[in-house]
């Protein structure tokens, strides 16, 4: 999983690398960034719904970049593609509920289990939020299963990154450490 | 009319004394019963939903249960809790009764699949091999609502020929692809709450697996309290994301993450043992850090990437150690 990431990834940067406004930390941060995102979301080629939306948001900035990642039919039919359904308009949900529950009779233990009910609720709205695409995920069951799925992708870009920060920075280090050393030395003997 | 019933007489013999064939005779005379399996494992006192016919279940059940008495004196309670729920959807042909009322329809069930099962166990034994059996048949999920009416119609008609229905009603089991969900002592057995529990219990198998997955989630309890570490968790890995992109963009003015550069420094940090060993003088103060680098280096690149590493660390390798004693001399 992790190489074929890093692949991915090498292949996304090699389109950015002849583009020359790559001069400001920002801009190569954000090819970074993108390609990496990109990167991890083709590995699930399309099979879920958080790849997909992943691929369609970066689509709106970088449709080239796409288009290229992505070889074959499949990057046309992902990027077309409308988001699946429209977002539930949270408020005028809930005012309509508010309305339907005032002559609902309130016990205690009824109060106390709404409320649990609401907080659940509440949290399940900032998973949606988190996740890419969880707005379009109309049933908590595949929430749960999309959130599993980016969580693992997630966890493996974290990794591979780490691992190449590590590795350049040790590089730089290390070659900035010897050759101090090797001066050091020269200049002695 | 009361073909399909159990007659009180019927019931008179003792627990014991069953033998196989007497106990499938029974069976066969009630309607058919549907054994539910539960996906879930912590469900102590299983139920069975049982089909009677016409309107004596209260009698009916009232005397089997005076009659099992001695089997389980806790379940009491739980008959009348039963009973309050026994007129649901279902053509109102389904009661629920408590496990000890089912003893022999439970176990002749089991005995139907399983022939070979000793009569002569006691009543905690018959009850374990009971859950056992339940729980082999775990491995599938069907809601077998469809299939329960469509065998009491035809039961109906058919009462004579119980053996018939027993088998039709088993390869029922076989053909529909339902949902199997066993409902729990005190729970509604209605079509949307069976569907709304599997899907429950569906949403918690899921939970638990995040709460493996995410660090720290076991100490928490309850959902509220899991998805709250799920977003913390899943907001602190997107924000390593973009430091880290941050971080390689500073340090990395071409962009460069290309292979061979990884493998150069793998080679060179294959290198420092072999240097260290040979010249301790000028690295004394190395500290362990190349080894670690290395290390996590061989978690994230791949295997292919260390055959090309040969050609270029022997020349590495020849180029330091030359270096170096020519410094030292």
């Amino acid at each position: 999983m992790k190489e074929e990431f890093l692949k991915k990834w090498q292949m996304g940067l090699q389109i950015y690398r002849p583009l020359i406004d790559n001069t400001s930390v920002s801009e190569r941060r954000k090819a970074i960034k993108l390609s990496a995102d990109v990167a991890m979301a083709s590995l699930r080629k399309g099979t879920t719904c958080w790849s997909r939306a992943l691929i369609q948001k970066t689509a709106t900035e970088d449709n080239f970049l796409v288009r290229q990642m992505l070889s074959g039919i499949k990057a046309e039919t992902l990027i077309n593609k409308k988001l699946p359904k429209v977002m539930c308009h949270r408020k005028i949900v809930r005012r309509s509920k508010k309305i339907l529950r005032r002559r609902q009779s309130r016990s205690a233990i009824e109060e106390v289990a709404a409320k649990a009910r609401k907080l659940v609720k509440k949290k399940t709205q900032g998973l949606r939020n988190v996740v890419p695409g969880g707005e379009f995920m109309s049933n908590d069951v595949l929430l749960i299963q999309e959130t599993l799925d980016y969580i693992v992708s997630l966890q493996t870009q974290v990794n591979v990154m780490r691992s190449i920060v590590d590795a350049a920075e040790a590089g730089s280090e290390r070659t900035a450490y010897y050759l101090g050393k090797l001066k050091f030395a020269i200049e002695d003997g | 009319m009361l073909e399909g019933l159990v007659s009180p007489e019927s019931l008179s013999f003792s627990y014991a004394d069953m033998s196989v064939p007497e106990m499938l005779k029974w069976l066969q005379q009630h309607q058919q019963q549907e054994v539910l399996s539960l996906s879930s494992n912590d469900s102590p006192e299983l139920l069975q939903i049982l089909q009677f016919h016409g309107s004596n279940n209260d009698e009916l059940l009232q005397s089997t249960f005076s009659h099992f008495q001695m089997v389980g004196s806790g379940f009491g309670t739980n008959y009348n809790m039963g009973f309050g729920h026994s007129h649901e959807a279902m053509d109102g042909c389904i009661s629920r009764t408590s496990s000890c009322q089912i003893h022999p329809p439970d176990t002749m069930g089991v005995m139907l699949k399983n022939s070979e099962e000793n009569r002569a166990i006691s009543l905690k034994n018959k009850r374990k091999s009971e859950d056992k059996t339940r729980e082999e048949e775990k491995t599938e999920k069907k809601i077998k609502v469809e299939a329960e009416r469509e065998s009491n119609i035809s039961n109906k008609e058919a009462s004579s020929d119980t053996s018939k229905e027993t088998s039709k009603g088993a390869s029922q089991i076989q053909k529909l692809d339902y949902i199997h969900v066993r409902a729990r002592r005190g729970q509604a057995t209605d079509r949307h709450s069976l569907a709304e529990r599997a899907r429950r219990e569906k949403i918690s198998k899921k939970m638990k697996y995040l709460q493996d997955l995410v660090p720290g989630c076991n100490t928490v309890t309850g959902k509220a309290g899991v998805l709250d570490e799920i977003i913390n968790y899943v907001q602190s890995l997107q924000r390593q994301v973009e430091f880290l992109s941050m971080k390689l963009a500073v340090t990395n003015p071409e962009l460069e993450l290309a292979v061979e550069d990884l493998s150069v420094k793998q080679a060179y940090f294959t290198n420092f043992p072999v240097v260290i060993a040979s010249k301790p003088s000028v690295m004394v103060d190395v500290p362990l850090f190349p080894l670690d680098q290395q290390g996590s280096l061989n978690l994230s690149v791949s295997n292919p990437n260390q055959t090309s590493i040969d050609a270029p660390s022997e020349s590495w390798e020849t180029q330091s150690q030359s270096l170096f004693a020519s410094i030292l001399r």
